[in-house]
């Protein structure tokens, strides 16, 4: 028996407003206060430096990963227009081996989010890794070419 | 001498030494660079620079030469010995208080007479990792240096701005009459690179008496990558306050 579709009701709606307004509030936050640590004690987790370039066609992000197996890159588009990058380092850095004592903690490895502002075909990705520095090309979703009369 | 900076000098300051000035910019080369010069050649904190127009932050360390362990250093500190006076600063120096820095730097190196004045730094290249081997470019205040940098085998920056710290340096060091030279490596714009700060180092080497080994520079690069994440994110925001993306332009001179 095949089961009927449930009617959206005006809660489904809400909540999804909500959602959108909480994602929309997150990235507020962030850039009013990107004062943050570069560093997540809970995720074990250190902030990556990255870049994004829009072209035309593309959208280039760069991410400076270094102490990191290249093997255990993860790209990952989490929406059509934030792009996630993960790495797990070579070996695990705590708080004492850059010298600080009055902090505790050891990282495991790198991550990075990016917007991109525009929708990108995360399937089509490219990636290379050269000198420590990941690069990952993503062609643009949609591209209107208006002739030119 | 500017009011709002003050260079306050803990002990003797050689005179007709060579000043080396690295203050964080592109891919933080000119610091990196100058900070493995004081820790190879073992420089001792000769001074300071104090201004209220920094944030008010002082860095502690337990491994600076000569320093007592843990014990709290201005940001922005001069070290020396008999022959050269290193500048280094560990804050991002906010952008319109690099005016007053660098004037100041500039009149107190030549109170000291200061042989020249050398600013490293890097010059940001969009293709960096696909490049091995950065090069390396020469600028110099008067036609003499010029000349000297040609010599020595290094490029010479012909035609292009420069923007920031070593665009002052040249600046002032020409009103005052210092001579002084900068020394830029091909680099990352706002990722640490340790190996353009090699690179420099090496041609530092080439037109004066500043020698040092880059091989551990090199070994422990991955290390200060890590390291110095913070201090480039702060130096990226101040160099986009200076407009730093103006070395990108091409200059009309008709």
């Amino acid at each position: 028996m095949s089961e009927k579709p449930r009617k959206r009701s005006t809660f489904d709606t809400m909540n999804e407003h909500l959602e959108e307004f909480d994602e929309l509030a997150d990235e507020l936050m962030e850039s009013a206060f990107p004062e943050g640590p570069s560093w997540n004690t809970e995720t074990c987790c250190l902030q990556a430096l990255s870049n994004v370039f829009i072209t035309s066609r593309e959208v280039i992000v760069t991410a400076d990963l270094p102490n990191i197996e290249p093997e255990t890159v993860k790209v990952e588009a989490v929406d059509e227009t934030l792009i996630e990058i993960t790495a797990k380092m070579k070996k695990k850095v705590r708080f004492a081996d850059l010298g600080i004592c009055h902090r505790q903690g050891e990282f495991s490895s790198l991550r990075c989010q990016d917007r991109v502002h525009v929708a990108v075909d995360a399937e089509k990705m490219k990636i290379s890794f050269k000198g420590g520095v990941l690069e990952v090309r993503f062609p643009r979703k949609k591209r209107y070419e208006i002739e030119v009369e | 001498m500017s009011e709002s900076v003050k260079i306050v000098e803990k002990k003797h300051v050689p005179s007709e030494a060579t000043m080396i000035v690295g203050l964080p910019d592109v891919g933080l080369v000119g610091l990196i660079a100058t900070s493995y010069l004081i820790s190879e050649l073992n420089l001792e904190e000769i001074a300071y620079l104090d201004s209220d127009l920094l944030p008010p932050v002082v860095v502690l360390h337990k491994g600076l030469p000569h320093a007592h362990k843990g014990l709290p250093h201005a940001p922005l500190r001069i070290y020396g010995n008999q022959n050269l006076i290193a500048v280094i600063s560990e804050l991002a120096v906010p952008a319109p208080a690099i005016y007053p820095i660098m004037r100041e730097i500039v009149e107190w190196g030549q109170a000291k007479k200061v042989k020249r004045i050398v600013s490293m730094g890097g010059i940001p290249v969009e293709s960096r990792q696909a490049i091995k081997e950065p090069q390396v470019f020469g600028a110099a205040s008067n036609q003499e240096l010029l000349d000297m940098l040609s010599k020595s085998g290094l490029n010479i920056m012909n035609e292009g701005y420069m923007v920031g710290p070593q665009a002052l340096s040249m600046r002032y060091s020409i009103n005052k009459n210092v001579p002084a030279i900068a020394i830029l490596a091909q680099s990352f714009y706002n990722y640490p690179d340790p190996q353009a700060a090699a690179i420099a180092l090496k041609e530092l080497s080439k037109i004066s008496d500043v020698k040092v080994d880059v091989s551990k520079l090199l070994e422990k690069g991955e290390e200060i990558r890590l390291k110095a994440r913070d201090i480039m994110k702060r130096t990226q925001e101040e160099m986009t306050r200076m407009k730093k993306s103006q070395e990108y332009d091409l200059p009309l001179y008709v």
